[in-house]
């Protein structure tokens, strides 16, 4: 089959994209959803404060996704469930499997990838020691909680201090599991302050920062495990060990874009975030590739992900019906002083460019970012690496650019 | 009662204030680390009573998952969230259920309903 916009992935991103794809002018726009039904990791994440930006609404997840299902249902746009792309080629041609559809081939004039992110499992963070059960991710353990409704321990440690980690703290309290810690490698929290406060203190759930877990305990469950604290390497310092009991281990250490589809399909990758190279407009380094939302870069809220996902859709659509050239400059935007992560990375000049910066370090003082050319300056209370900052830098602004745009976060 | 002191973290918006706030048990008698007045009527209200929205799960019947989400419409004093996930473990749900549905109508006394979060059909 033939469409003018194929979206990859349901979530706040995809069916953003999907919206603003018809919204744009696309007339066919078919969006593609390995699961049963639309609306992604949305569905699990039943807390509140999602919206707050975009709809100024404090909405929980399922409600923010179904107001988006309500507003695509409107469209039109065309929806095919329990269909997974096994491939993606860099001419636009996308492989699907579906129970109801068969085997599928779409040409697509253009594609968003919006595809999500997944987690950090064990192996990736190598603790040692034995097998057993009881060891789960915190994106699981609340599927398990929130949708199949059963719980994954009594007795829990949680290991990373990643918002979905101390989102789980609070739930699992609620629940009746006893959280004895949340413990965190780095000497800052890696979730939202809000989070921190609402889902640990309101609790007693106490965060123990620069400590991590140096060993798992038990042979078919896990029976505890050992606690130490770090210097300021990230090493374990001898002598620090202490053994915690618990029959539950969960990892909140962090998100991964999920890539493989885009590797297929030969999109650069960047190291720095593990998406897809992107320009402003949402395009990755393969002609009428877009993409938007967590597999472009791990954001903090949900009204990001749907922000570039409006952006995504808007210039897919504008690419399926030829109104963006195919050769266009377009310059590097680089990290500078202080900045870990950086979004987009490069800028063509079609759009204004909305940076969404994290720091490497942080500092809770006002800060200046400052973003050369074209040497605009933008002030900030703080900057800290567990809050994305964002800044729009205009298009008009951009017109005598030649030169890769510096970004640097530096104390006022 | 005598002055006390106490420590917040304003969560009204995202910068997060650390506040050292100094009261009589009820009310502000000094405060400081709040960079605008907002943080006054949040230390106020977390003095007098923890204002929170409560969001779970329920057990449903007839659908394809056995929970489907909830919350509260409004915040509810957080001393009671054992009580309300006390009473919310009683209740099974019919599948369909629309979002918004109300599930439990003021719940234990506060002015605030429990009600639905999804739209959770049959199945």
């Amino acid at each position: 089959m033939e469409v003018d916009v194929a979206v990859i992935g349901s979530g706040p991103a995809g069916l953003t994209a999907a919206i603003h794809a018809h919204k744009s002018g696309a007339r066919k726009v078919l969006l593609l959803e390995r699961e049963e039904e639309l609306g992604g990791i949305l569905k699990q994440c039943i807390h509140n404060g999602f919206g707050l930006e975009q709809f100024k609404q404090d909405y929980t997840g399922p409600e923010y996704a179904e107001r988006l299902i309500k507003e695509l249902e409107k469209t039109g746009v065309q929806c095919f469930l329990n269909t997974m792309v096994t491939d993606l080629s860099s001419d636009r041609v996308i492989t699907a499997l579906s129970p109801e559809h068969g085997a599928l081939k779409i040409e697509a004039k253009s594609i968003v990838l919006a595809m999500g992110c997944r987690e950090r499992t064990r192996p990736s963070i190598g603790i040692p020691g034995t097998r057993p059960a009881g060891i789960f991710t915190a994106g699981v353990a609340q599927r398990f909680v929130n949708i199949d409704g059963y719980l994954p321990g009594k007795r829990v440690v949680i290991l990373g201090s990643g918002d979905i980690g101390l989102i789980m703290a609070r739930r699992l309290t609620l629940e009746g599991a006893r959280v004895v810690g949340v413990y965190e490698i780095m000497s800052y929290p890696g979730g939202l302050k809000r989070n921190i406060v609402q889902c640990l203190n309101d609790f007693d759930i106490p965060l123990h920062l620069s400590h991590t877990v140096t060993e798992i305990e038990g042979k078919e469950r896990v029976e505890g495990v050992v606690i130490s604290k770090v210097d300021s390497n990230l090493h374990p310092l001898e002598g620090s060990e202490k053994l915690i009991e618990c029959d539950t281990l969960l990892l909140s250490v962090g998100l991964i874009p999920e890539n493989e589809l885009s590797k297929k399909a030969d999109v650069e990758l960047s190291a720095a975030t593990g998406g897809p190279v992107t320009t402003e407009i949402m395009e990755t380094s393969v002609p009428g590739i877009f993409t938007c939302g967590n597999v472009a870069a791990v954001f903090d809220l949900v009204d990001y992900v749907a922000q570039t996902g409006a952006v995504a859709g808007t210039f897919a659509a504008r690419y399926s019906s030829g109104q963006v050239s195919e050769s266009r400059p377009s310059v590097d935007v680089v990290a500078g002083e202080n900045v870990r992560v950086l979004f987009p990375q490069r800028c063509g000049f079609q759009d204004d460019l909305v940076l969404f910066i994290r720091a490497a370090e942080p500092v809770e003082k006002p800060v200046t970012i400052e973003v050369t050319p074209p040497g605009s300056k933008i002030n900030r209370l703080y900057a800290r690496p567990n809050e994305m900052l964002r800044v729009k830098i205009p298009k008009e602004k951009l017109a005598e650019v030649k030169q890769p745009i510096r970004v640097s976060i530096r104390e006022k | 009662m005598a002055a006390e002191k106490k420590h917040f973290v304003c969560v009204v918006c995202p910068v997060g204030c650390e506040i050292d706030v100094v009261h009589d048990g009820s009310k502000i008698i000094s405060m400081e680390g709040n960079k605008c007045e907002k943080s006054e009527e949040f230390v106020s209200q977390e003095l007098i009573e923890p204002m929170r929205i409560l969001s779970t799960t329920v057990r449903i019947r007839g659908s394809r998952w056995p929970v489907t989400p909830v919350r509260t419409d409004k915040a509810v004093p957080k001393r009671l969230f054992p009580r309300i996930m006390k009473q919310l473990r009683r209740i099974k749900l019919q599948a369909p259920v629309n979002m918004l549905d109300v599930v439990i109508n003021d719940v234990l006394h506060t002015g605030a309903n429990v009600i639905a979060t999804r739209t959770m059909p049959r199945g």
